[in-house]
């Protein structure tokens, strides 16, 4: 069985550095419900630099939500924000931290190249 | 305020009531009490004895307080005058409204008191496109208060009354008995708290709001207006308007969930009392040199929010800068894009220019610095993005269908953008003024690459794009012809080419060749485009001119700004005055506050700018027109570590000074006396003179 959340954590964690966090500092604790049982992920965040551990610890913010959820995000195929909006993403502290974290979550998969064409303004000079 | 609503807000909480302080919502229309795009009271109405109440006054203590005077009774014969009754509400987490009856006869008098309260818990959205409802309501008593509720799935909204006094509650409002003796007062406070999630019955979860003191909100204003520049001028209604939109733009300051304490300016009250890419830079850009903070907040929270992926859904790019972004129902379930929508194609090379703007006035380095990264994925968004085309040209075309923006340029209504025979363009479409908005960017951040980020390298290469834009644009947009620039390319690369105000924001951004500019200057003061009191978004004469047609001949306020701005930089002193001059006399008509837009008429024809139609006011960046027209008339631009003034002011105008004008140079005052004689049918209405003074 494939864990988008795994995946998700284990690519940010062998980046190792992330230019897209390099705002952030502190710590996020990602606490993922499924049923009675907790899994934890921490994320560190200094200068871009990203460090990710499965410690269940005190974090300058904390983000609770399902499993289910959580992979649905992992994967691109549900959307943090709107999730938040719902109500079913429950974030306590450091709110900035986690619009900044939110960047790294991936986009909706799409069945066409990226790049709409290859045009650019420079092209011509 | 001219629609008889009565409103006072606090960043995104607002409540619009009748003149009786009364609020009976229906789903289409604005009034109650909204926070976070949710109305929280539809229904809020006062009845003594059994009876609805007449207004004497409204006093508009501030923008986050009134006070509404009152006697029992309805019609035109009071039937119980010896009764006043004074509501004091206040905006704050809700709002809380003081309510005293004082009773002027000299026998007691025994009342029962009724407040009736409900809630639709729409959704703005809901409330514009008149949207049916798909979760369950619930009205309990609790603790001696009202618990109004709203449940969707794990979306919960509440509203949660309660009173001093001794109350009896029921699940549709609060009753009150009351003996009041002769010259006797009796008074309760009630509280309406907005709870934005959960109602105090579910797992504690995060509130957005913060509430604020009223006293807190008072010293906040007054320091507000004690920190921006003073103006002293003969004029004394540019001194009233001058005023006014201080205080506006104070009430529009908006703080978003992740900013703290620091305010961005809102786009527009009722409906857009929110986070707008487009709208925040604008305005923070009209207001640079008078409030520089609301700059800084709007690139910290723009940049934040910066795309990272593709997502069709809502218009998201990398580097992309957003267009909205809302908190209601609608766009948590994902039924509207707006969590944030990225559907906009001027705000990401504006971004840019703003962080410039900014640096020139404030000279903070370190926020530069900051955004270097955000700034750069702009520049990249505009060469990589939004070249849809490949063409070498912005272009938009919305990916999301359904619920996305199908205009993404600011005349962003669906007959915007048609060709002098009044056909409309199809998509994509390049508007001219984004490519003028492109070559500044890129100009302006060859500036920061070089001074500040130290890439020469990147610097040469923004400077060469920037160039070979501007090449290509005089020649693909030049209307030989007529001696203007296309309003767009189409799809085809075809020239749109009705006569547009757009032509105006070109001379701003530098991308008109200097040969061409004189062209242009006398396009926007000449009477196809030239109202009397403005230039107007469309030129008479075009297929689908009308000078009431919302972006197709009405005059647009912050339009005629930055056409100014833009005249100043091509050196056009007199012709920008008369922009001015038409700008400010029309604002006197309307009390100091600009409205959005208002007709396209002639002057000689109407004698007075007739309002068009909208439901939003004030609206931010035409609060933060007669900010940028001081300006332009004062001359002020930054060089280096000092500000120049060139003073070019109309006539009428007479002697006038701005104190105190914060930046970089700590703070230095302006002077300036009306010398440009502006013909009597277009400047300052009947204070125009006939000779320079």
């Amino acid at each position: 069985m494939t864990d988008a959340t795994a995946e998700f954590f284990d690519a940010l964690s062998q980046s190792g550095h992330e230019p897209l966090l390099e705002k952030a500092k502190g710590t996020v604790s990602f606490e993922l419900t499924n049923g009675t049982r907790v899994e934890c992920w921490l994320v560190t965040l200094e200068n871009g630099d990203v460090n990710v551990s499965r410690k269940n610890a005190k974090a300058d913010c904390t983000v609770r939500v399902n499993k289910d959820l959580f992979e649905a995000i992992a994967a691109g195929q549900a959307n943090a924000m709107a999730a938040f909006l719902r109500g079913e993403v429950a974030i306590d502290g450091d709110m900035e931290l986690m619009a900044l974290f939110q960047r790294v979550f991936p986009g909706p998969p799409t069945k066409r190249p990226r790049r709409q064409n290859g045009g650019s303004v420079g092209r011509s000079s | 305020m001219n629609d008889g609503l009565v409103k006072i807000l606090d960043g995104n909480t607002f409540v619009v009531s009748d003149p009786r302080g009364d609020i009976e919502a229906s789903l289409t229309d604005p009034t109650g009490l909204f926070s976070f795009d949710t109305r929280f009271l539809s229904k809020w109405i006062l009845t003594v004895n059994g009876q609805r109440l007449t207004p004497l006054s409204t006093d508009d203590m501030q923008y986050f307080e009134t006070r509404f005077f009152l006697v029992p009774g309805t019609g035109t014969v009071y039937v119980d005058s010896k009764l006043s009754v004074i509501r004091r509400r206040a905006v704050g987490n809700g709002f809380r409204e003081e309510l005293t009856i004082l009773n002027h006869d000299e026998k007691p008098v025994d009342l029962t008191i009724r407040i009736d309260a409900a809630s639709d818990f729409a959704d703005l959205f809901e409330v514009k496109d008149a949207l049916k409802k798909k979760g369950t309501y619930s009205a309990r008593v609790k603790d001696g208060r009202l618990v109004l509720g709203y449940e969707r799935d794990t979306f919960t909204r509440g509203t949660v009354i309660s009173a001093t006094a001794k109350a009896r509650v029921d699940s549709d409002g609060l009753t009150f008995k009351a003996r009041i003796e002769p010259d006797g007062e009796w008074s309760t406070n009630l509280d309406v708290v907005t709870a934005v999630m959960g109602t105090g019955e579910k797992r504690e979860q995060p509130t957005f709001a913060r509430p604020r003191g009223r006293q807190n909100m008072e010293a906040n204003l007054k320091r507000w207006v004690d920190e921006a520049p003073t103006l002293e001028c003969d004029w004394d209604a540019l001194r009233e308007t001058y005023q006014r939109s201080l205080v506006d733009l104070a009430a529009l300051r908006f703080s978003p969930p992740i900013m703290g304490r620091q305010s961005l300016p809102a786009a527009g009250l009722p409906w857009f009392m929110t986070m707008f890419g487009r709208d925040s830079i604008l305005t923070s850009l009209q207001a640079l040199p008078f409030t520089p903070s609301l700059a800084e907040t709007t690139l910290r929270a723009l940049g934040e929010w910066q795309g990272t992926r593709v997502d069709d859904f809502r218009d998201e790019d990398p580097g992309r800068i957003l267009h909205e972004m809302r908190y209601g129902e609608l766009p948590a379930f994902e039924e509207r894009p707006h969590s944030p929508y990225y559907g906009c194609a001027d705000a990401t090379p504006l971004y840019v220019v703003l962080l410039d703007e900014y640096e020139r006035w404030t000279g903070d380095r370190r926020l530069v610095h900051e955004l270097e990264q955000e700034a750069r994925a702009a520049l990249n968004w505009i060469d990589e993005y939004a070249d849809l085309m490949g063409n070498g040209y912005i272009s938009y075309r919305r990916r999301n269908e359904k619920t996305g923006l199908e205009n993404q340029c600011w005349k962003d209504s669906w007959d915007s953008i048609s060709y002098r025979d009044g056909q409309l363009a199809g998509f994509p479409r390049a508007t001219c003024e984004l490519q003028g908005y492109a070559y500044d960017a890129k100009i302006r951040a060859a500036r920061l690459a070089r001074e500040i980020w130290k890439d020469d390298e990147f610097a040469k290469r923004l400077e060469k794009q920037a160039a070979e834009l501007k090449r290509r644009f005089n020649r693909d947009f030049w209307i030989a012809d007529g001696e203007y620039y296309a309003l767009a390319l189409d799809a085809d690369g075809k020239q749109v080419d009705a006569l547009s105000s757009n032509i105006g924001h070109l001379l701003w951004s530098g991308i008109v060749d200097k040969a061409k500019s004189k062209a242009i200057a006398r396009h926007l003061v000449g009477a196809k485009l030239y109202s009397g009191w403005g230039v107007r978004t469309l030129a008479e004469g075009e297929g689908r001119y009308n000078p009431i047609g919302y972006h197709v001949g009405t005059v647009w306020p912050f339009d005629n700004s930055f056409i100014a701005w833009g005249l100043r930089r091509y050196g056009f002193k007199d012709e920008a005055a008369q922009i001015a001059a038409g700008i400010l006399a029309a604002a006197e008509f309307f009390e100091g506050r600009l409205p959005e837009a208002f007709g396209g008429y002639e002057r000689t024809r109407t004698r007075y700018p007739v309002q068009y139609p909208t439901a939003c006011s004030p609206q931010a960046w035409s609060t933060g027109t007669p900010l940028l027209l001081l300006r332009t008339m004062l001359g002020l631009e930054p060089a280096g570590d000092l500000l120049v003034v060139d003073p070019a002011t109309p006539v009428g105008i007479g002697h006038i000074a701005l104190l105190d004008i914060p930046g970089r140079w700590g703070r230095v005052d302006a002077f300036g006396r009306g010398r440009i004689s502006i013909g009597e049918k277009k400047g300052l209405g009947q204070r125009v003179q006939a000779a320079p003074v």
